[in-house]
This record gives structure tokens, C-alpha cells and sequence, in this order.
């Protein structure tokens, strides 16, 4: 092909390049972008964290201020979206969002806290939100076992120690009474 | 296929050609998995000698070589040599691997180096001696490979008493390169190992005399990241399947996929039918960015950038499908053990197979053009030949083998994931050059495309993940392999505690291809270099700046990356004219 052709060939292509950033870059409606928390659902149970390939999201319980603490910092996040296949209450999804420039590691981290439940018995605090206690609870009400999961309900706003020592005592007098 | 052989019944005609082959006292154990592989315990001495027998007299390539620390199991190391066997049986769909393994115990670790006998093993002896501290003994060239110069001596990353974490004090030690004949008046141009553009930062040891490329040295192994390492100690195996697409910035995908491939050989997870199709859909789409990224290359290093910008457009439409398949334009992230996470709906597909048939018409044309622009085709013809000698002896793959005449292809050879449905003819030329490589790689973009048009098409029904609860089972090996853009992947398994894997062994393709860039490169000029090292495909040379260096007056001058093309595309603009580099 004569090189007086290929320029024929090229002019009727056209402009190829897009405006951008003047004008903004359209991604598929499936684009796998910046994943977002709700965190009016988020019941800081840590699945997400478990599953997370980069390890970008971490939850941790803070005792001393009581609450469960959720981050996530964006540097380090692939769009893998494994956070979203995981949770079990949907509060995490990936937006279209992919512009994530910042001049700061801060820039990028969002923090989420959720209070801890705190034991019926002793009063310390859970190793759990309140929110997944009263998850966790809500489930057992709904089974169809009523009055074992009605019992086990209780169970859950205890702590480990109580716990065992609850459960015990309650051995102890079945076992009695049998 | 009517009248073939079932793969049960080739797998045990070699299990008895084995046993006439090897002399009785090697062997130590022959075991049948699967349908395809047959792993062989040999005693240590006896080696090369096996291995001699089996990759020459069997028709078998070196697909990859594994070292294994197993001291807590039974205070042995292990070697594992998995070859694949070719020869004579090209035709046969299911064709047998051979993995030929020995036992080095704990307070002797050394064997005899099979390099000698076959060459294809020397990069991965030299890589397990690196790393785990097995000495190859009568290796002809036992230099440093992949750790880097200033790691201490007596140091072995990958054996399990070394933690990820830890970050020993660095002892610096000068790197000595070396030509294959010395003589008078050569001179050396060292290539610092910073490229600009490339995957791979490498530095490259030219060797000329004038202008003559005399010899090619190299170091690699520049961003040996410890990769495997972290898999084996922090991540769940299903986390290592992201992972293994972060191997590699064009194929990571095909790594994945191997990866996820190896750990279900192992546990014989069985793979849902639509998932073997997604997986081949976007492997294909992986193969077609990555090859037209590797044509627009090698006509920007020829100064005939219309078809660079003309491939890189029609590329931004894969990237689009990518895109609307997968929900990123590079890493698709659909792979998990046992099938993929992400559906492709009917919709999607149809606009897809849409897009298809623009850029299968697009890129013919632009192909037509580039092939038929004379100084293109004269800058590619006749140069870098790797003759197929070379390339049978030293187990090279992809696009760089079938140009020098050699039909292999996984997907054709062992066919995986959904190839088992449609069967692939790999593209082959015999010209040996870079030309015919840049052949192959058009042929293959052209197959690509009827390939994932046909998949998206045919994308048979039902799950696409089999969400059976999986059984680790301790120690159980595997192997997966696919034919990535450059060539076979082969990854290699071993399960280990806490959903973890006790080894994983990641061969990229282009691992088996750089021992021939000498081979090539000998007798053509300094401006070939960049498009020789480029019709490889692992990164070209575009090297951050070239220092060259005067042997006899020590004088030495800084040429640019910039100059480097510049001079590469000057050649193209008047053939007869060799620029003056010094
Ligand atoms: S899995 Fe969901 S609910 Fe649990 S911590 Fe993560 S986002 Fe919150
Ligand atoms: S998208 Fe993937 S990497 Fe990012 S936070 Fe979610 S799980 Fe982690």
C-alpha cells in the first residue's frame, strides 16, 4: 500500500483518543471499581477481611474504646471484589468508581467503628458488634428448632468466660436432675 | 476421536517403554496418576542418565524442574523434572507427562547435573542451587541466577527454615560476565537493568566486535519477588490465586489459571463445563492484547509507527472486552480453585461477538498493510535465526518455537480447560526469524479470535463453580499448565497444612526462552538487538541507558534508551547505512 493511500486509510478512521480528563471516561456498568461500605449494615463481622487477597481490609476489636474497628486502605485494594462475594449482609460492594489519585496513604483509608456488645452477665465487653450480636440472635429466633435456639439466643450476648462457666452450671444441673 | 488410542492405554505404553529404557537399578518406583502423568522415583546417581534417556529417546521437553524442601516430612529434599513427551506422538490429543523425581537427603544436598546432557535443565539447576542450597554437580556454568549478587552466602530463601519476613545483611559481590570464546578488540556494552517500558528489567552484556553482536550475556532475576514464598507462608490457597495473576503484568491470567489448574490436579477437583469455557474465553482475550501489543512493538522499533498506533487502537477494543467480560481491563480476577467467580450473561456476549467482527476485520487490514510495507518486512526477515536444533534442545516455547518450525502448543499437546472441546492447530512457520514469529503471533490473534467468538457462542449451560467442600489432602502434588501469550505456563503444587500450599513452583514461559537469546543474537548488529530481544516477547531491550565500554582504553560512553531506538529505527529508514554508535 502506497503511503499516500495509508493516510487515506487513516484520516477516514478518525480520532481515536478520547478528551480525557476533560471529559469523563465511561466504564461498563460491571466495571469492578472502588469498593464501598455501607456502614448502616456492616455488622463488623471480619469475613471480608478473611477473604481480602491483599489483605487491604482489616477488622480488629479495640477493648479499650469498645468498639469493632473496620479499615480499609485503598493503596493496596485490587478490585478483586472478594469483600462482596463474602458478606453475608451485602454491606460491601464495588462501585465504578476508579480514579483514586491522592497525595496521602489517609487519603485513601476509610475507618468504620461499631460498638461492642457487652456481656448479660459480667458486663465486659464481647469480642462482637451489638449489631452481630443482634444478627446472630435474630437468625436463631427465626428457626425452626424454637426452644433450643431460643435458649442458645442467650448464649451469644455472653462472654467466652461466662460462657463456659454458665454452660457448666448448666450440665451440672441437668445432670442432677437426670 | 475414533481409532485413537485411549490416554490410559499410551500412558501405559510408556509406563513399559520406561521400564525397558532406564536401567532396572535406577528405579525406584513408577506411579500412574491421572490420565496423563506418570511420576518416576529414580535413585540420585542415576539422574542425567534418566533423564538423557527421557527427554532425548522418549521425545520429551523440559516443561519445568522443581526442588521441594520436604525435610519435616522425611528429611529429604526433592527434585522433580516434569517433561512433557512430544515426539513421534504430535497427533495424539492426549499425550503423557513424565515426571521423573529423585530424593537428595538432608545432609548431602547435591546431584549430578543433568545440564551437560540435556540443556534445557541448566536455569533451573542453577535456580535450585540459589534457592535451596542443592548443589548441581559438573554444572558448566554454576553462577548466581536468581538471587541477587549482594544476598549472602549460605543463604537459601526457599528452604522452610527461612522466613518470608526476614532480611539478611547484604554482602556485596561484583557479577562477572561472560562470553563463550574471548578474542581480541571486543568490546563489551553493558545495558543497566532499568527498562523504562518493559515487564522484565534484565541488563544485557553485548559482546561486539564493531558493530557484530559476538556473544550475549545477561542477568535476570532484577524483581525476583519472592512470590512462592509468600504464597507458602501467609496465604490460603485460595488467596494464591489472585496472587498468581500479579506473576506476570500481560499473561497474568494464564498464571492464575495454571495455578488454580495445578491445585485441582492435585485434589482432583473436577472443573465445571461453562467455567472451562469462561476460563478459555479470557485466556483467548489475554492472548489477543498481548500479541497485538508484541506486533506494534516490533513495527515502532522498525520506525513504522502507523501500524503501532493502528494495532494499539484496535487492542483498545480487547481491552474494552475485557472490560465488559471480566469488569477490568487487565485483571479479570474470575479464577478460584474449582471453577471461575464471574458469569459472562447472554447480553454481555452478544456484544461482545459484536465487537469481535469489527476487530477481526480491522486487524486483517492493518496486518495486510504492515506485511506488505517492504522495509518492515526487510528489517524482520532473515534476522535473529534460532535454529530448531537450538530450539528442541533447550525446551523453548511459544511463538519463538513454532517459528522455527516446531508445532508445540499446549493447547494442541495437553489440552485444558475448555481446548479439550475445541481443538486448536497451533501455527507454525519455518522460516526461523523474526519475521516468522511475528507471523505465528498474527495467525494466533486470527485463531484467538474465532476462538472466543465460537466459546461465547457454544457457552454450554449449569454452575460455574463446583462448590463442593474441598478435601486438602496433605502432600498431594500437582501440575497445571496452559499456553500463555509467550508460551507454556507450567505451574507445579504440593498441598500443605492449614489450606495453605506446602510448594508452588510458577515457570513462565519465557523462563525456557531467554537461554536462546545468545543463540540469536550472534552475528547481527547492535541495532537488531531491540527487535531480536522484542520478537522473544518477554519486554524489549528498551534499556534506561546503554554505558559501552572499551575493553583496551577502559573509555566508556552513555548512550540514552532514546538514542538505542532511534538508532534501531534509523536502520529502517535507510537499510544500507549502519549508524556510528560510538
Ligand atoms: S463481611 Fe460485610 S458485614 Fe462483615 S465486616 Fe465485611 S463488610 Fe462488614
Ligand atoms: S476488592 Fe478485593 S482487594 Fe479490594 S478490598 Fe475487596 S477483597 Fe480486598
Amino acid at each position: 500500500m502506497s503511503f499516500i493511500r495509508l493516510v487515506e486509510y487513516s484520516s477516514r478512521r478518525g480520532v481515536a483518543t478520547h478528551p480525557y480528563p476533560e471529559k469523563p471516561f465511561e466504564v461498563d456498568e460491571l466495571y469492578r471499581g472502588r469498593p464501598v461500605l455501607d456502614a448502616s449494615v456492616c455488622i463488623g463481622c471480619g469475613a471480608c477481611a478473611n477473604a481480602c487477597p491483599a489483605e487491604t481490609i482489616r477488622v480488629e476489636t479495640d477493648y479499650e474504646k469498645g468498639v469493632r474497628r473496620w479499615t480499609i486502605c485503598y493503596d493496596r485494594c485490587i478490585f478483586c471484589a472478594r469483600c462482596q462475594e463474602v458478606c453475608p449482609v451485602n454491606a460491601i460492594e464495588l462501585s465504578r468508581e476508579f480514579e483514586l489519585a491522592a497525595r496521602s496513604r489517609e487519603d485513601l483509608t476509610v475507618v468504620a467503628e461499631f460498638k461492642l456488645g457487652s456481656c448479660a452477665k459480667c458486663n465486659s465487653y464481647l469480642d462482637v458488634s451489638i449489631r452481630h450480636v443482634e444478627l446472630a440472635q435474630k437468625l436463631l429466633e427465626k428457626s425452626e428448632l424454637v426452644n433450643i435456639m431460643r435458649e442458645l439466643a442467650k448464649y451469644t450476648v455472653m462472654c467466652m468466660k461466662c460462657r463456659r462457666s454458665f454452660f457448666v452450671e448448666k450440665l451440672g444441673e441437668a445432670t442432677r436432675g437426670g | 476421536m475414533s481409532g485413537e488410542a485411549s490416554p490410559r492405554e499410551v500412558l501405559e505404553k510408556y509406563v513399559e517403554r520406561l521400564k525397558q529404557l532406564l536401567p532396572r537399578e535406577a528405579i525406584v518406583d513408577i506411579k500412574v496418576k491421572g490420565k496423563d502423568k506418570v511420576y518416576v522415583e529414580v535413585k540420585r546417581e542415576y539422574l542425567p542418565e534418566v533423564l538423557e534417556k527421557v527427554y532425548w529417546e522418549l521425545g520429551g521437553y523440559l516443561s519445568s524442574m522443581v526442588g521441594t524442601d520436604d525435610r519435616n516430612i522425611d528429611s529429604h529434599y526433592r527434585l522433580y523434572y516434569i517433561i512433557s513427551i512430544e515426539e513421534d506422538i504430535r497427533h495424539l490429543q492426549w499425550k503423557p507427562w513424565i515426571v521423573v523425581y529423585t530424593k537428595v537427603p538432608w545432609d548431602d544436598p547435591s546431584f549430578k547435573s543433568t545440564t551437560p546432557k540435556v540443556p534445557a535443565a541448566s536455569w533451573y539447576e542453577r535456580e535450585v542451587k540459589d534457592l535451596l542450597g542443592l548443589e548441581p554437580i559438573g554444572h558448566p556454568d554454576p553462577r548466581r541466577l536468581a538471587l541477587p549478587d549482594d544476598w549472602p552466602e549460605g543463604l537459601y530463601p526457599m528452604r522452610k527454615d527461612f522466613k518470608f519476613y526476614e532480611r539478611p545483611p547484604r554482602q556485596p559481590k561484583p557479577y562477572m560476565f561472560r562470553p563463550e570464546k574471548v578474542s581480541e578488540g571486543i568490546v563489551q556494552i553493558p545495558m543497566s537493568p532499568i527498562h523504562a517500558l518493559a515487564d522484565e528489567p534484565s541488563q544485557f552484556r553485548l559482546f561486539v566486535d564493531g558493530e557484530r553482536i559476538v556473544d550475549v550475556d545477561y542477568r535476570m532475576f532484577y524483581v525476583f519477588r519472592g512470590l512462592e514464598k509468600l504464597a507458602e507462608e501467609r496465604f490460603t490457597y485460595n488467596q494464591t490465586a489472585f496472587l498468581a495473576e500479579r506473576v506476570c503484568g500481560i499473561c497474568g491470567y494464564a498464571h492464575s489459571t495454571a495455578y488454580c489448574e495445578a491445585v485441582e490436579d492435585a485434589l482432583d477437583i473436577e472443573v465445571p463445563e461453562r467455567a472451562e469455557y469462561i476460563r478459555t474465553i479470557m485466556l483467548e482475550v489475554e492472548r489477543l492484547h498481548s500479541h497485538m501489543l508484541n506486533l506494534g512493538i516490533a513495527c515502532h522499533l522498525t520506525a513504522f509507527d502507523w501500524g503501532f498506533m493502528e494495532l494499539f487502537r484496535i487492542r483498545e477494543k480487547i481491552m474494552k472486552i475485557a472490560e465488559i467480560l471480566s469488569g477490568g481491563r487487565k485483571t479479570y480476577g474470575m479464577n478460584l480453585v474449582g471453577g471461575v467467580r464471574r458469569d459472562i450473561p447472554r447480553d454481555k456476549a452478544k456484544k461482545v461477538i459484536e465487537l469481535l467482527k469489527t476487530v477481526r476485520e480491522e486487524f486483517k487490514r492493518a496486518i495486510d498493510i504492515i506485511t506488505s510495507n517492504e522495509l518492515f518486512v526487510r528489517r524482520c526477515e532473515g534476522v535473529g535465526i534460532l535454529p530448531k536444533k537450538v530450539a528442541r534442545a533447550l525446551s523453548v516455547v511459544g511463538p519463538l518455537v513454532r517459528g522455527s518450525g516446531i508445532p508445540r502448543d499446549v493447547r494442541y499437546d495437553h489440552p485444558y480447560a475448555a481446548y479439550k472441546y475445541i481443538r486448536v492447530k497451533p501455527a507454525v512457520e519455518s522460516g526461523c526469524d523474526v519475521l516468522s514469529r511475528l507471523m505465528v503471533r498474527a495467525r494466533e490473534v486470527l485463531d484467538a479470535l474465532d476462538i472466543v467468538e465460537h466459546a461465547l457462542d457454544q457457552l454450554p449451560g449449569g454452575p460455574i463453580l463446583n462448590e463442593e467442600k474441598i478435601e486438602l489432602v496433605e502432600y498431594a502434588k500437582g501440575i497445571g499448565y496452559d499456553e500463555a501469550p509467550r508460551g507454556e505456563n507450567v505451574h507445579f503444587v504440593v498441598i500443605g497444612k492449614d489450606s495453605r500450599v506446602h510448594k508452588w513452583r510458577v515457570r513462565a514461559a519465557t523462563y525456557n526462552n531467554w537461554p536462546a537469546l545468545p543463540y540469536m543474537s550472534r552475528d547481527y548488529t547492535i541495532t537488531d538487538f531491540p527487535l531480536i530481544v522484542a520478537s522473544l516477547d518477554p519486554c524489549y531491550s528498551c534499556t534506561e541507558r546503554v554505558v559501552i565500554v572499551d575493553v583496551k582504553s577502559g573509555k566508556t560512553v552513555t548512550v540514552s534508551y532514546a538514542r538505542l531506538v532511534h538508532l534501531s529505527r534509523k536502520v529502517s529508514q535507510n537499510p544500507t547505512h549502519t549508524p556510528q554508535l560510538l
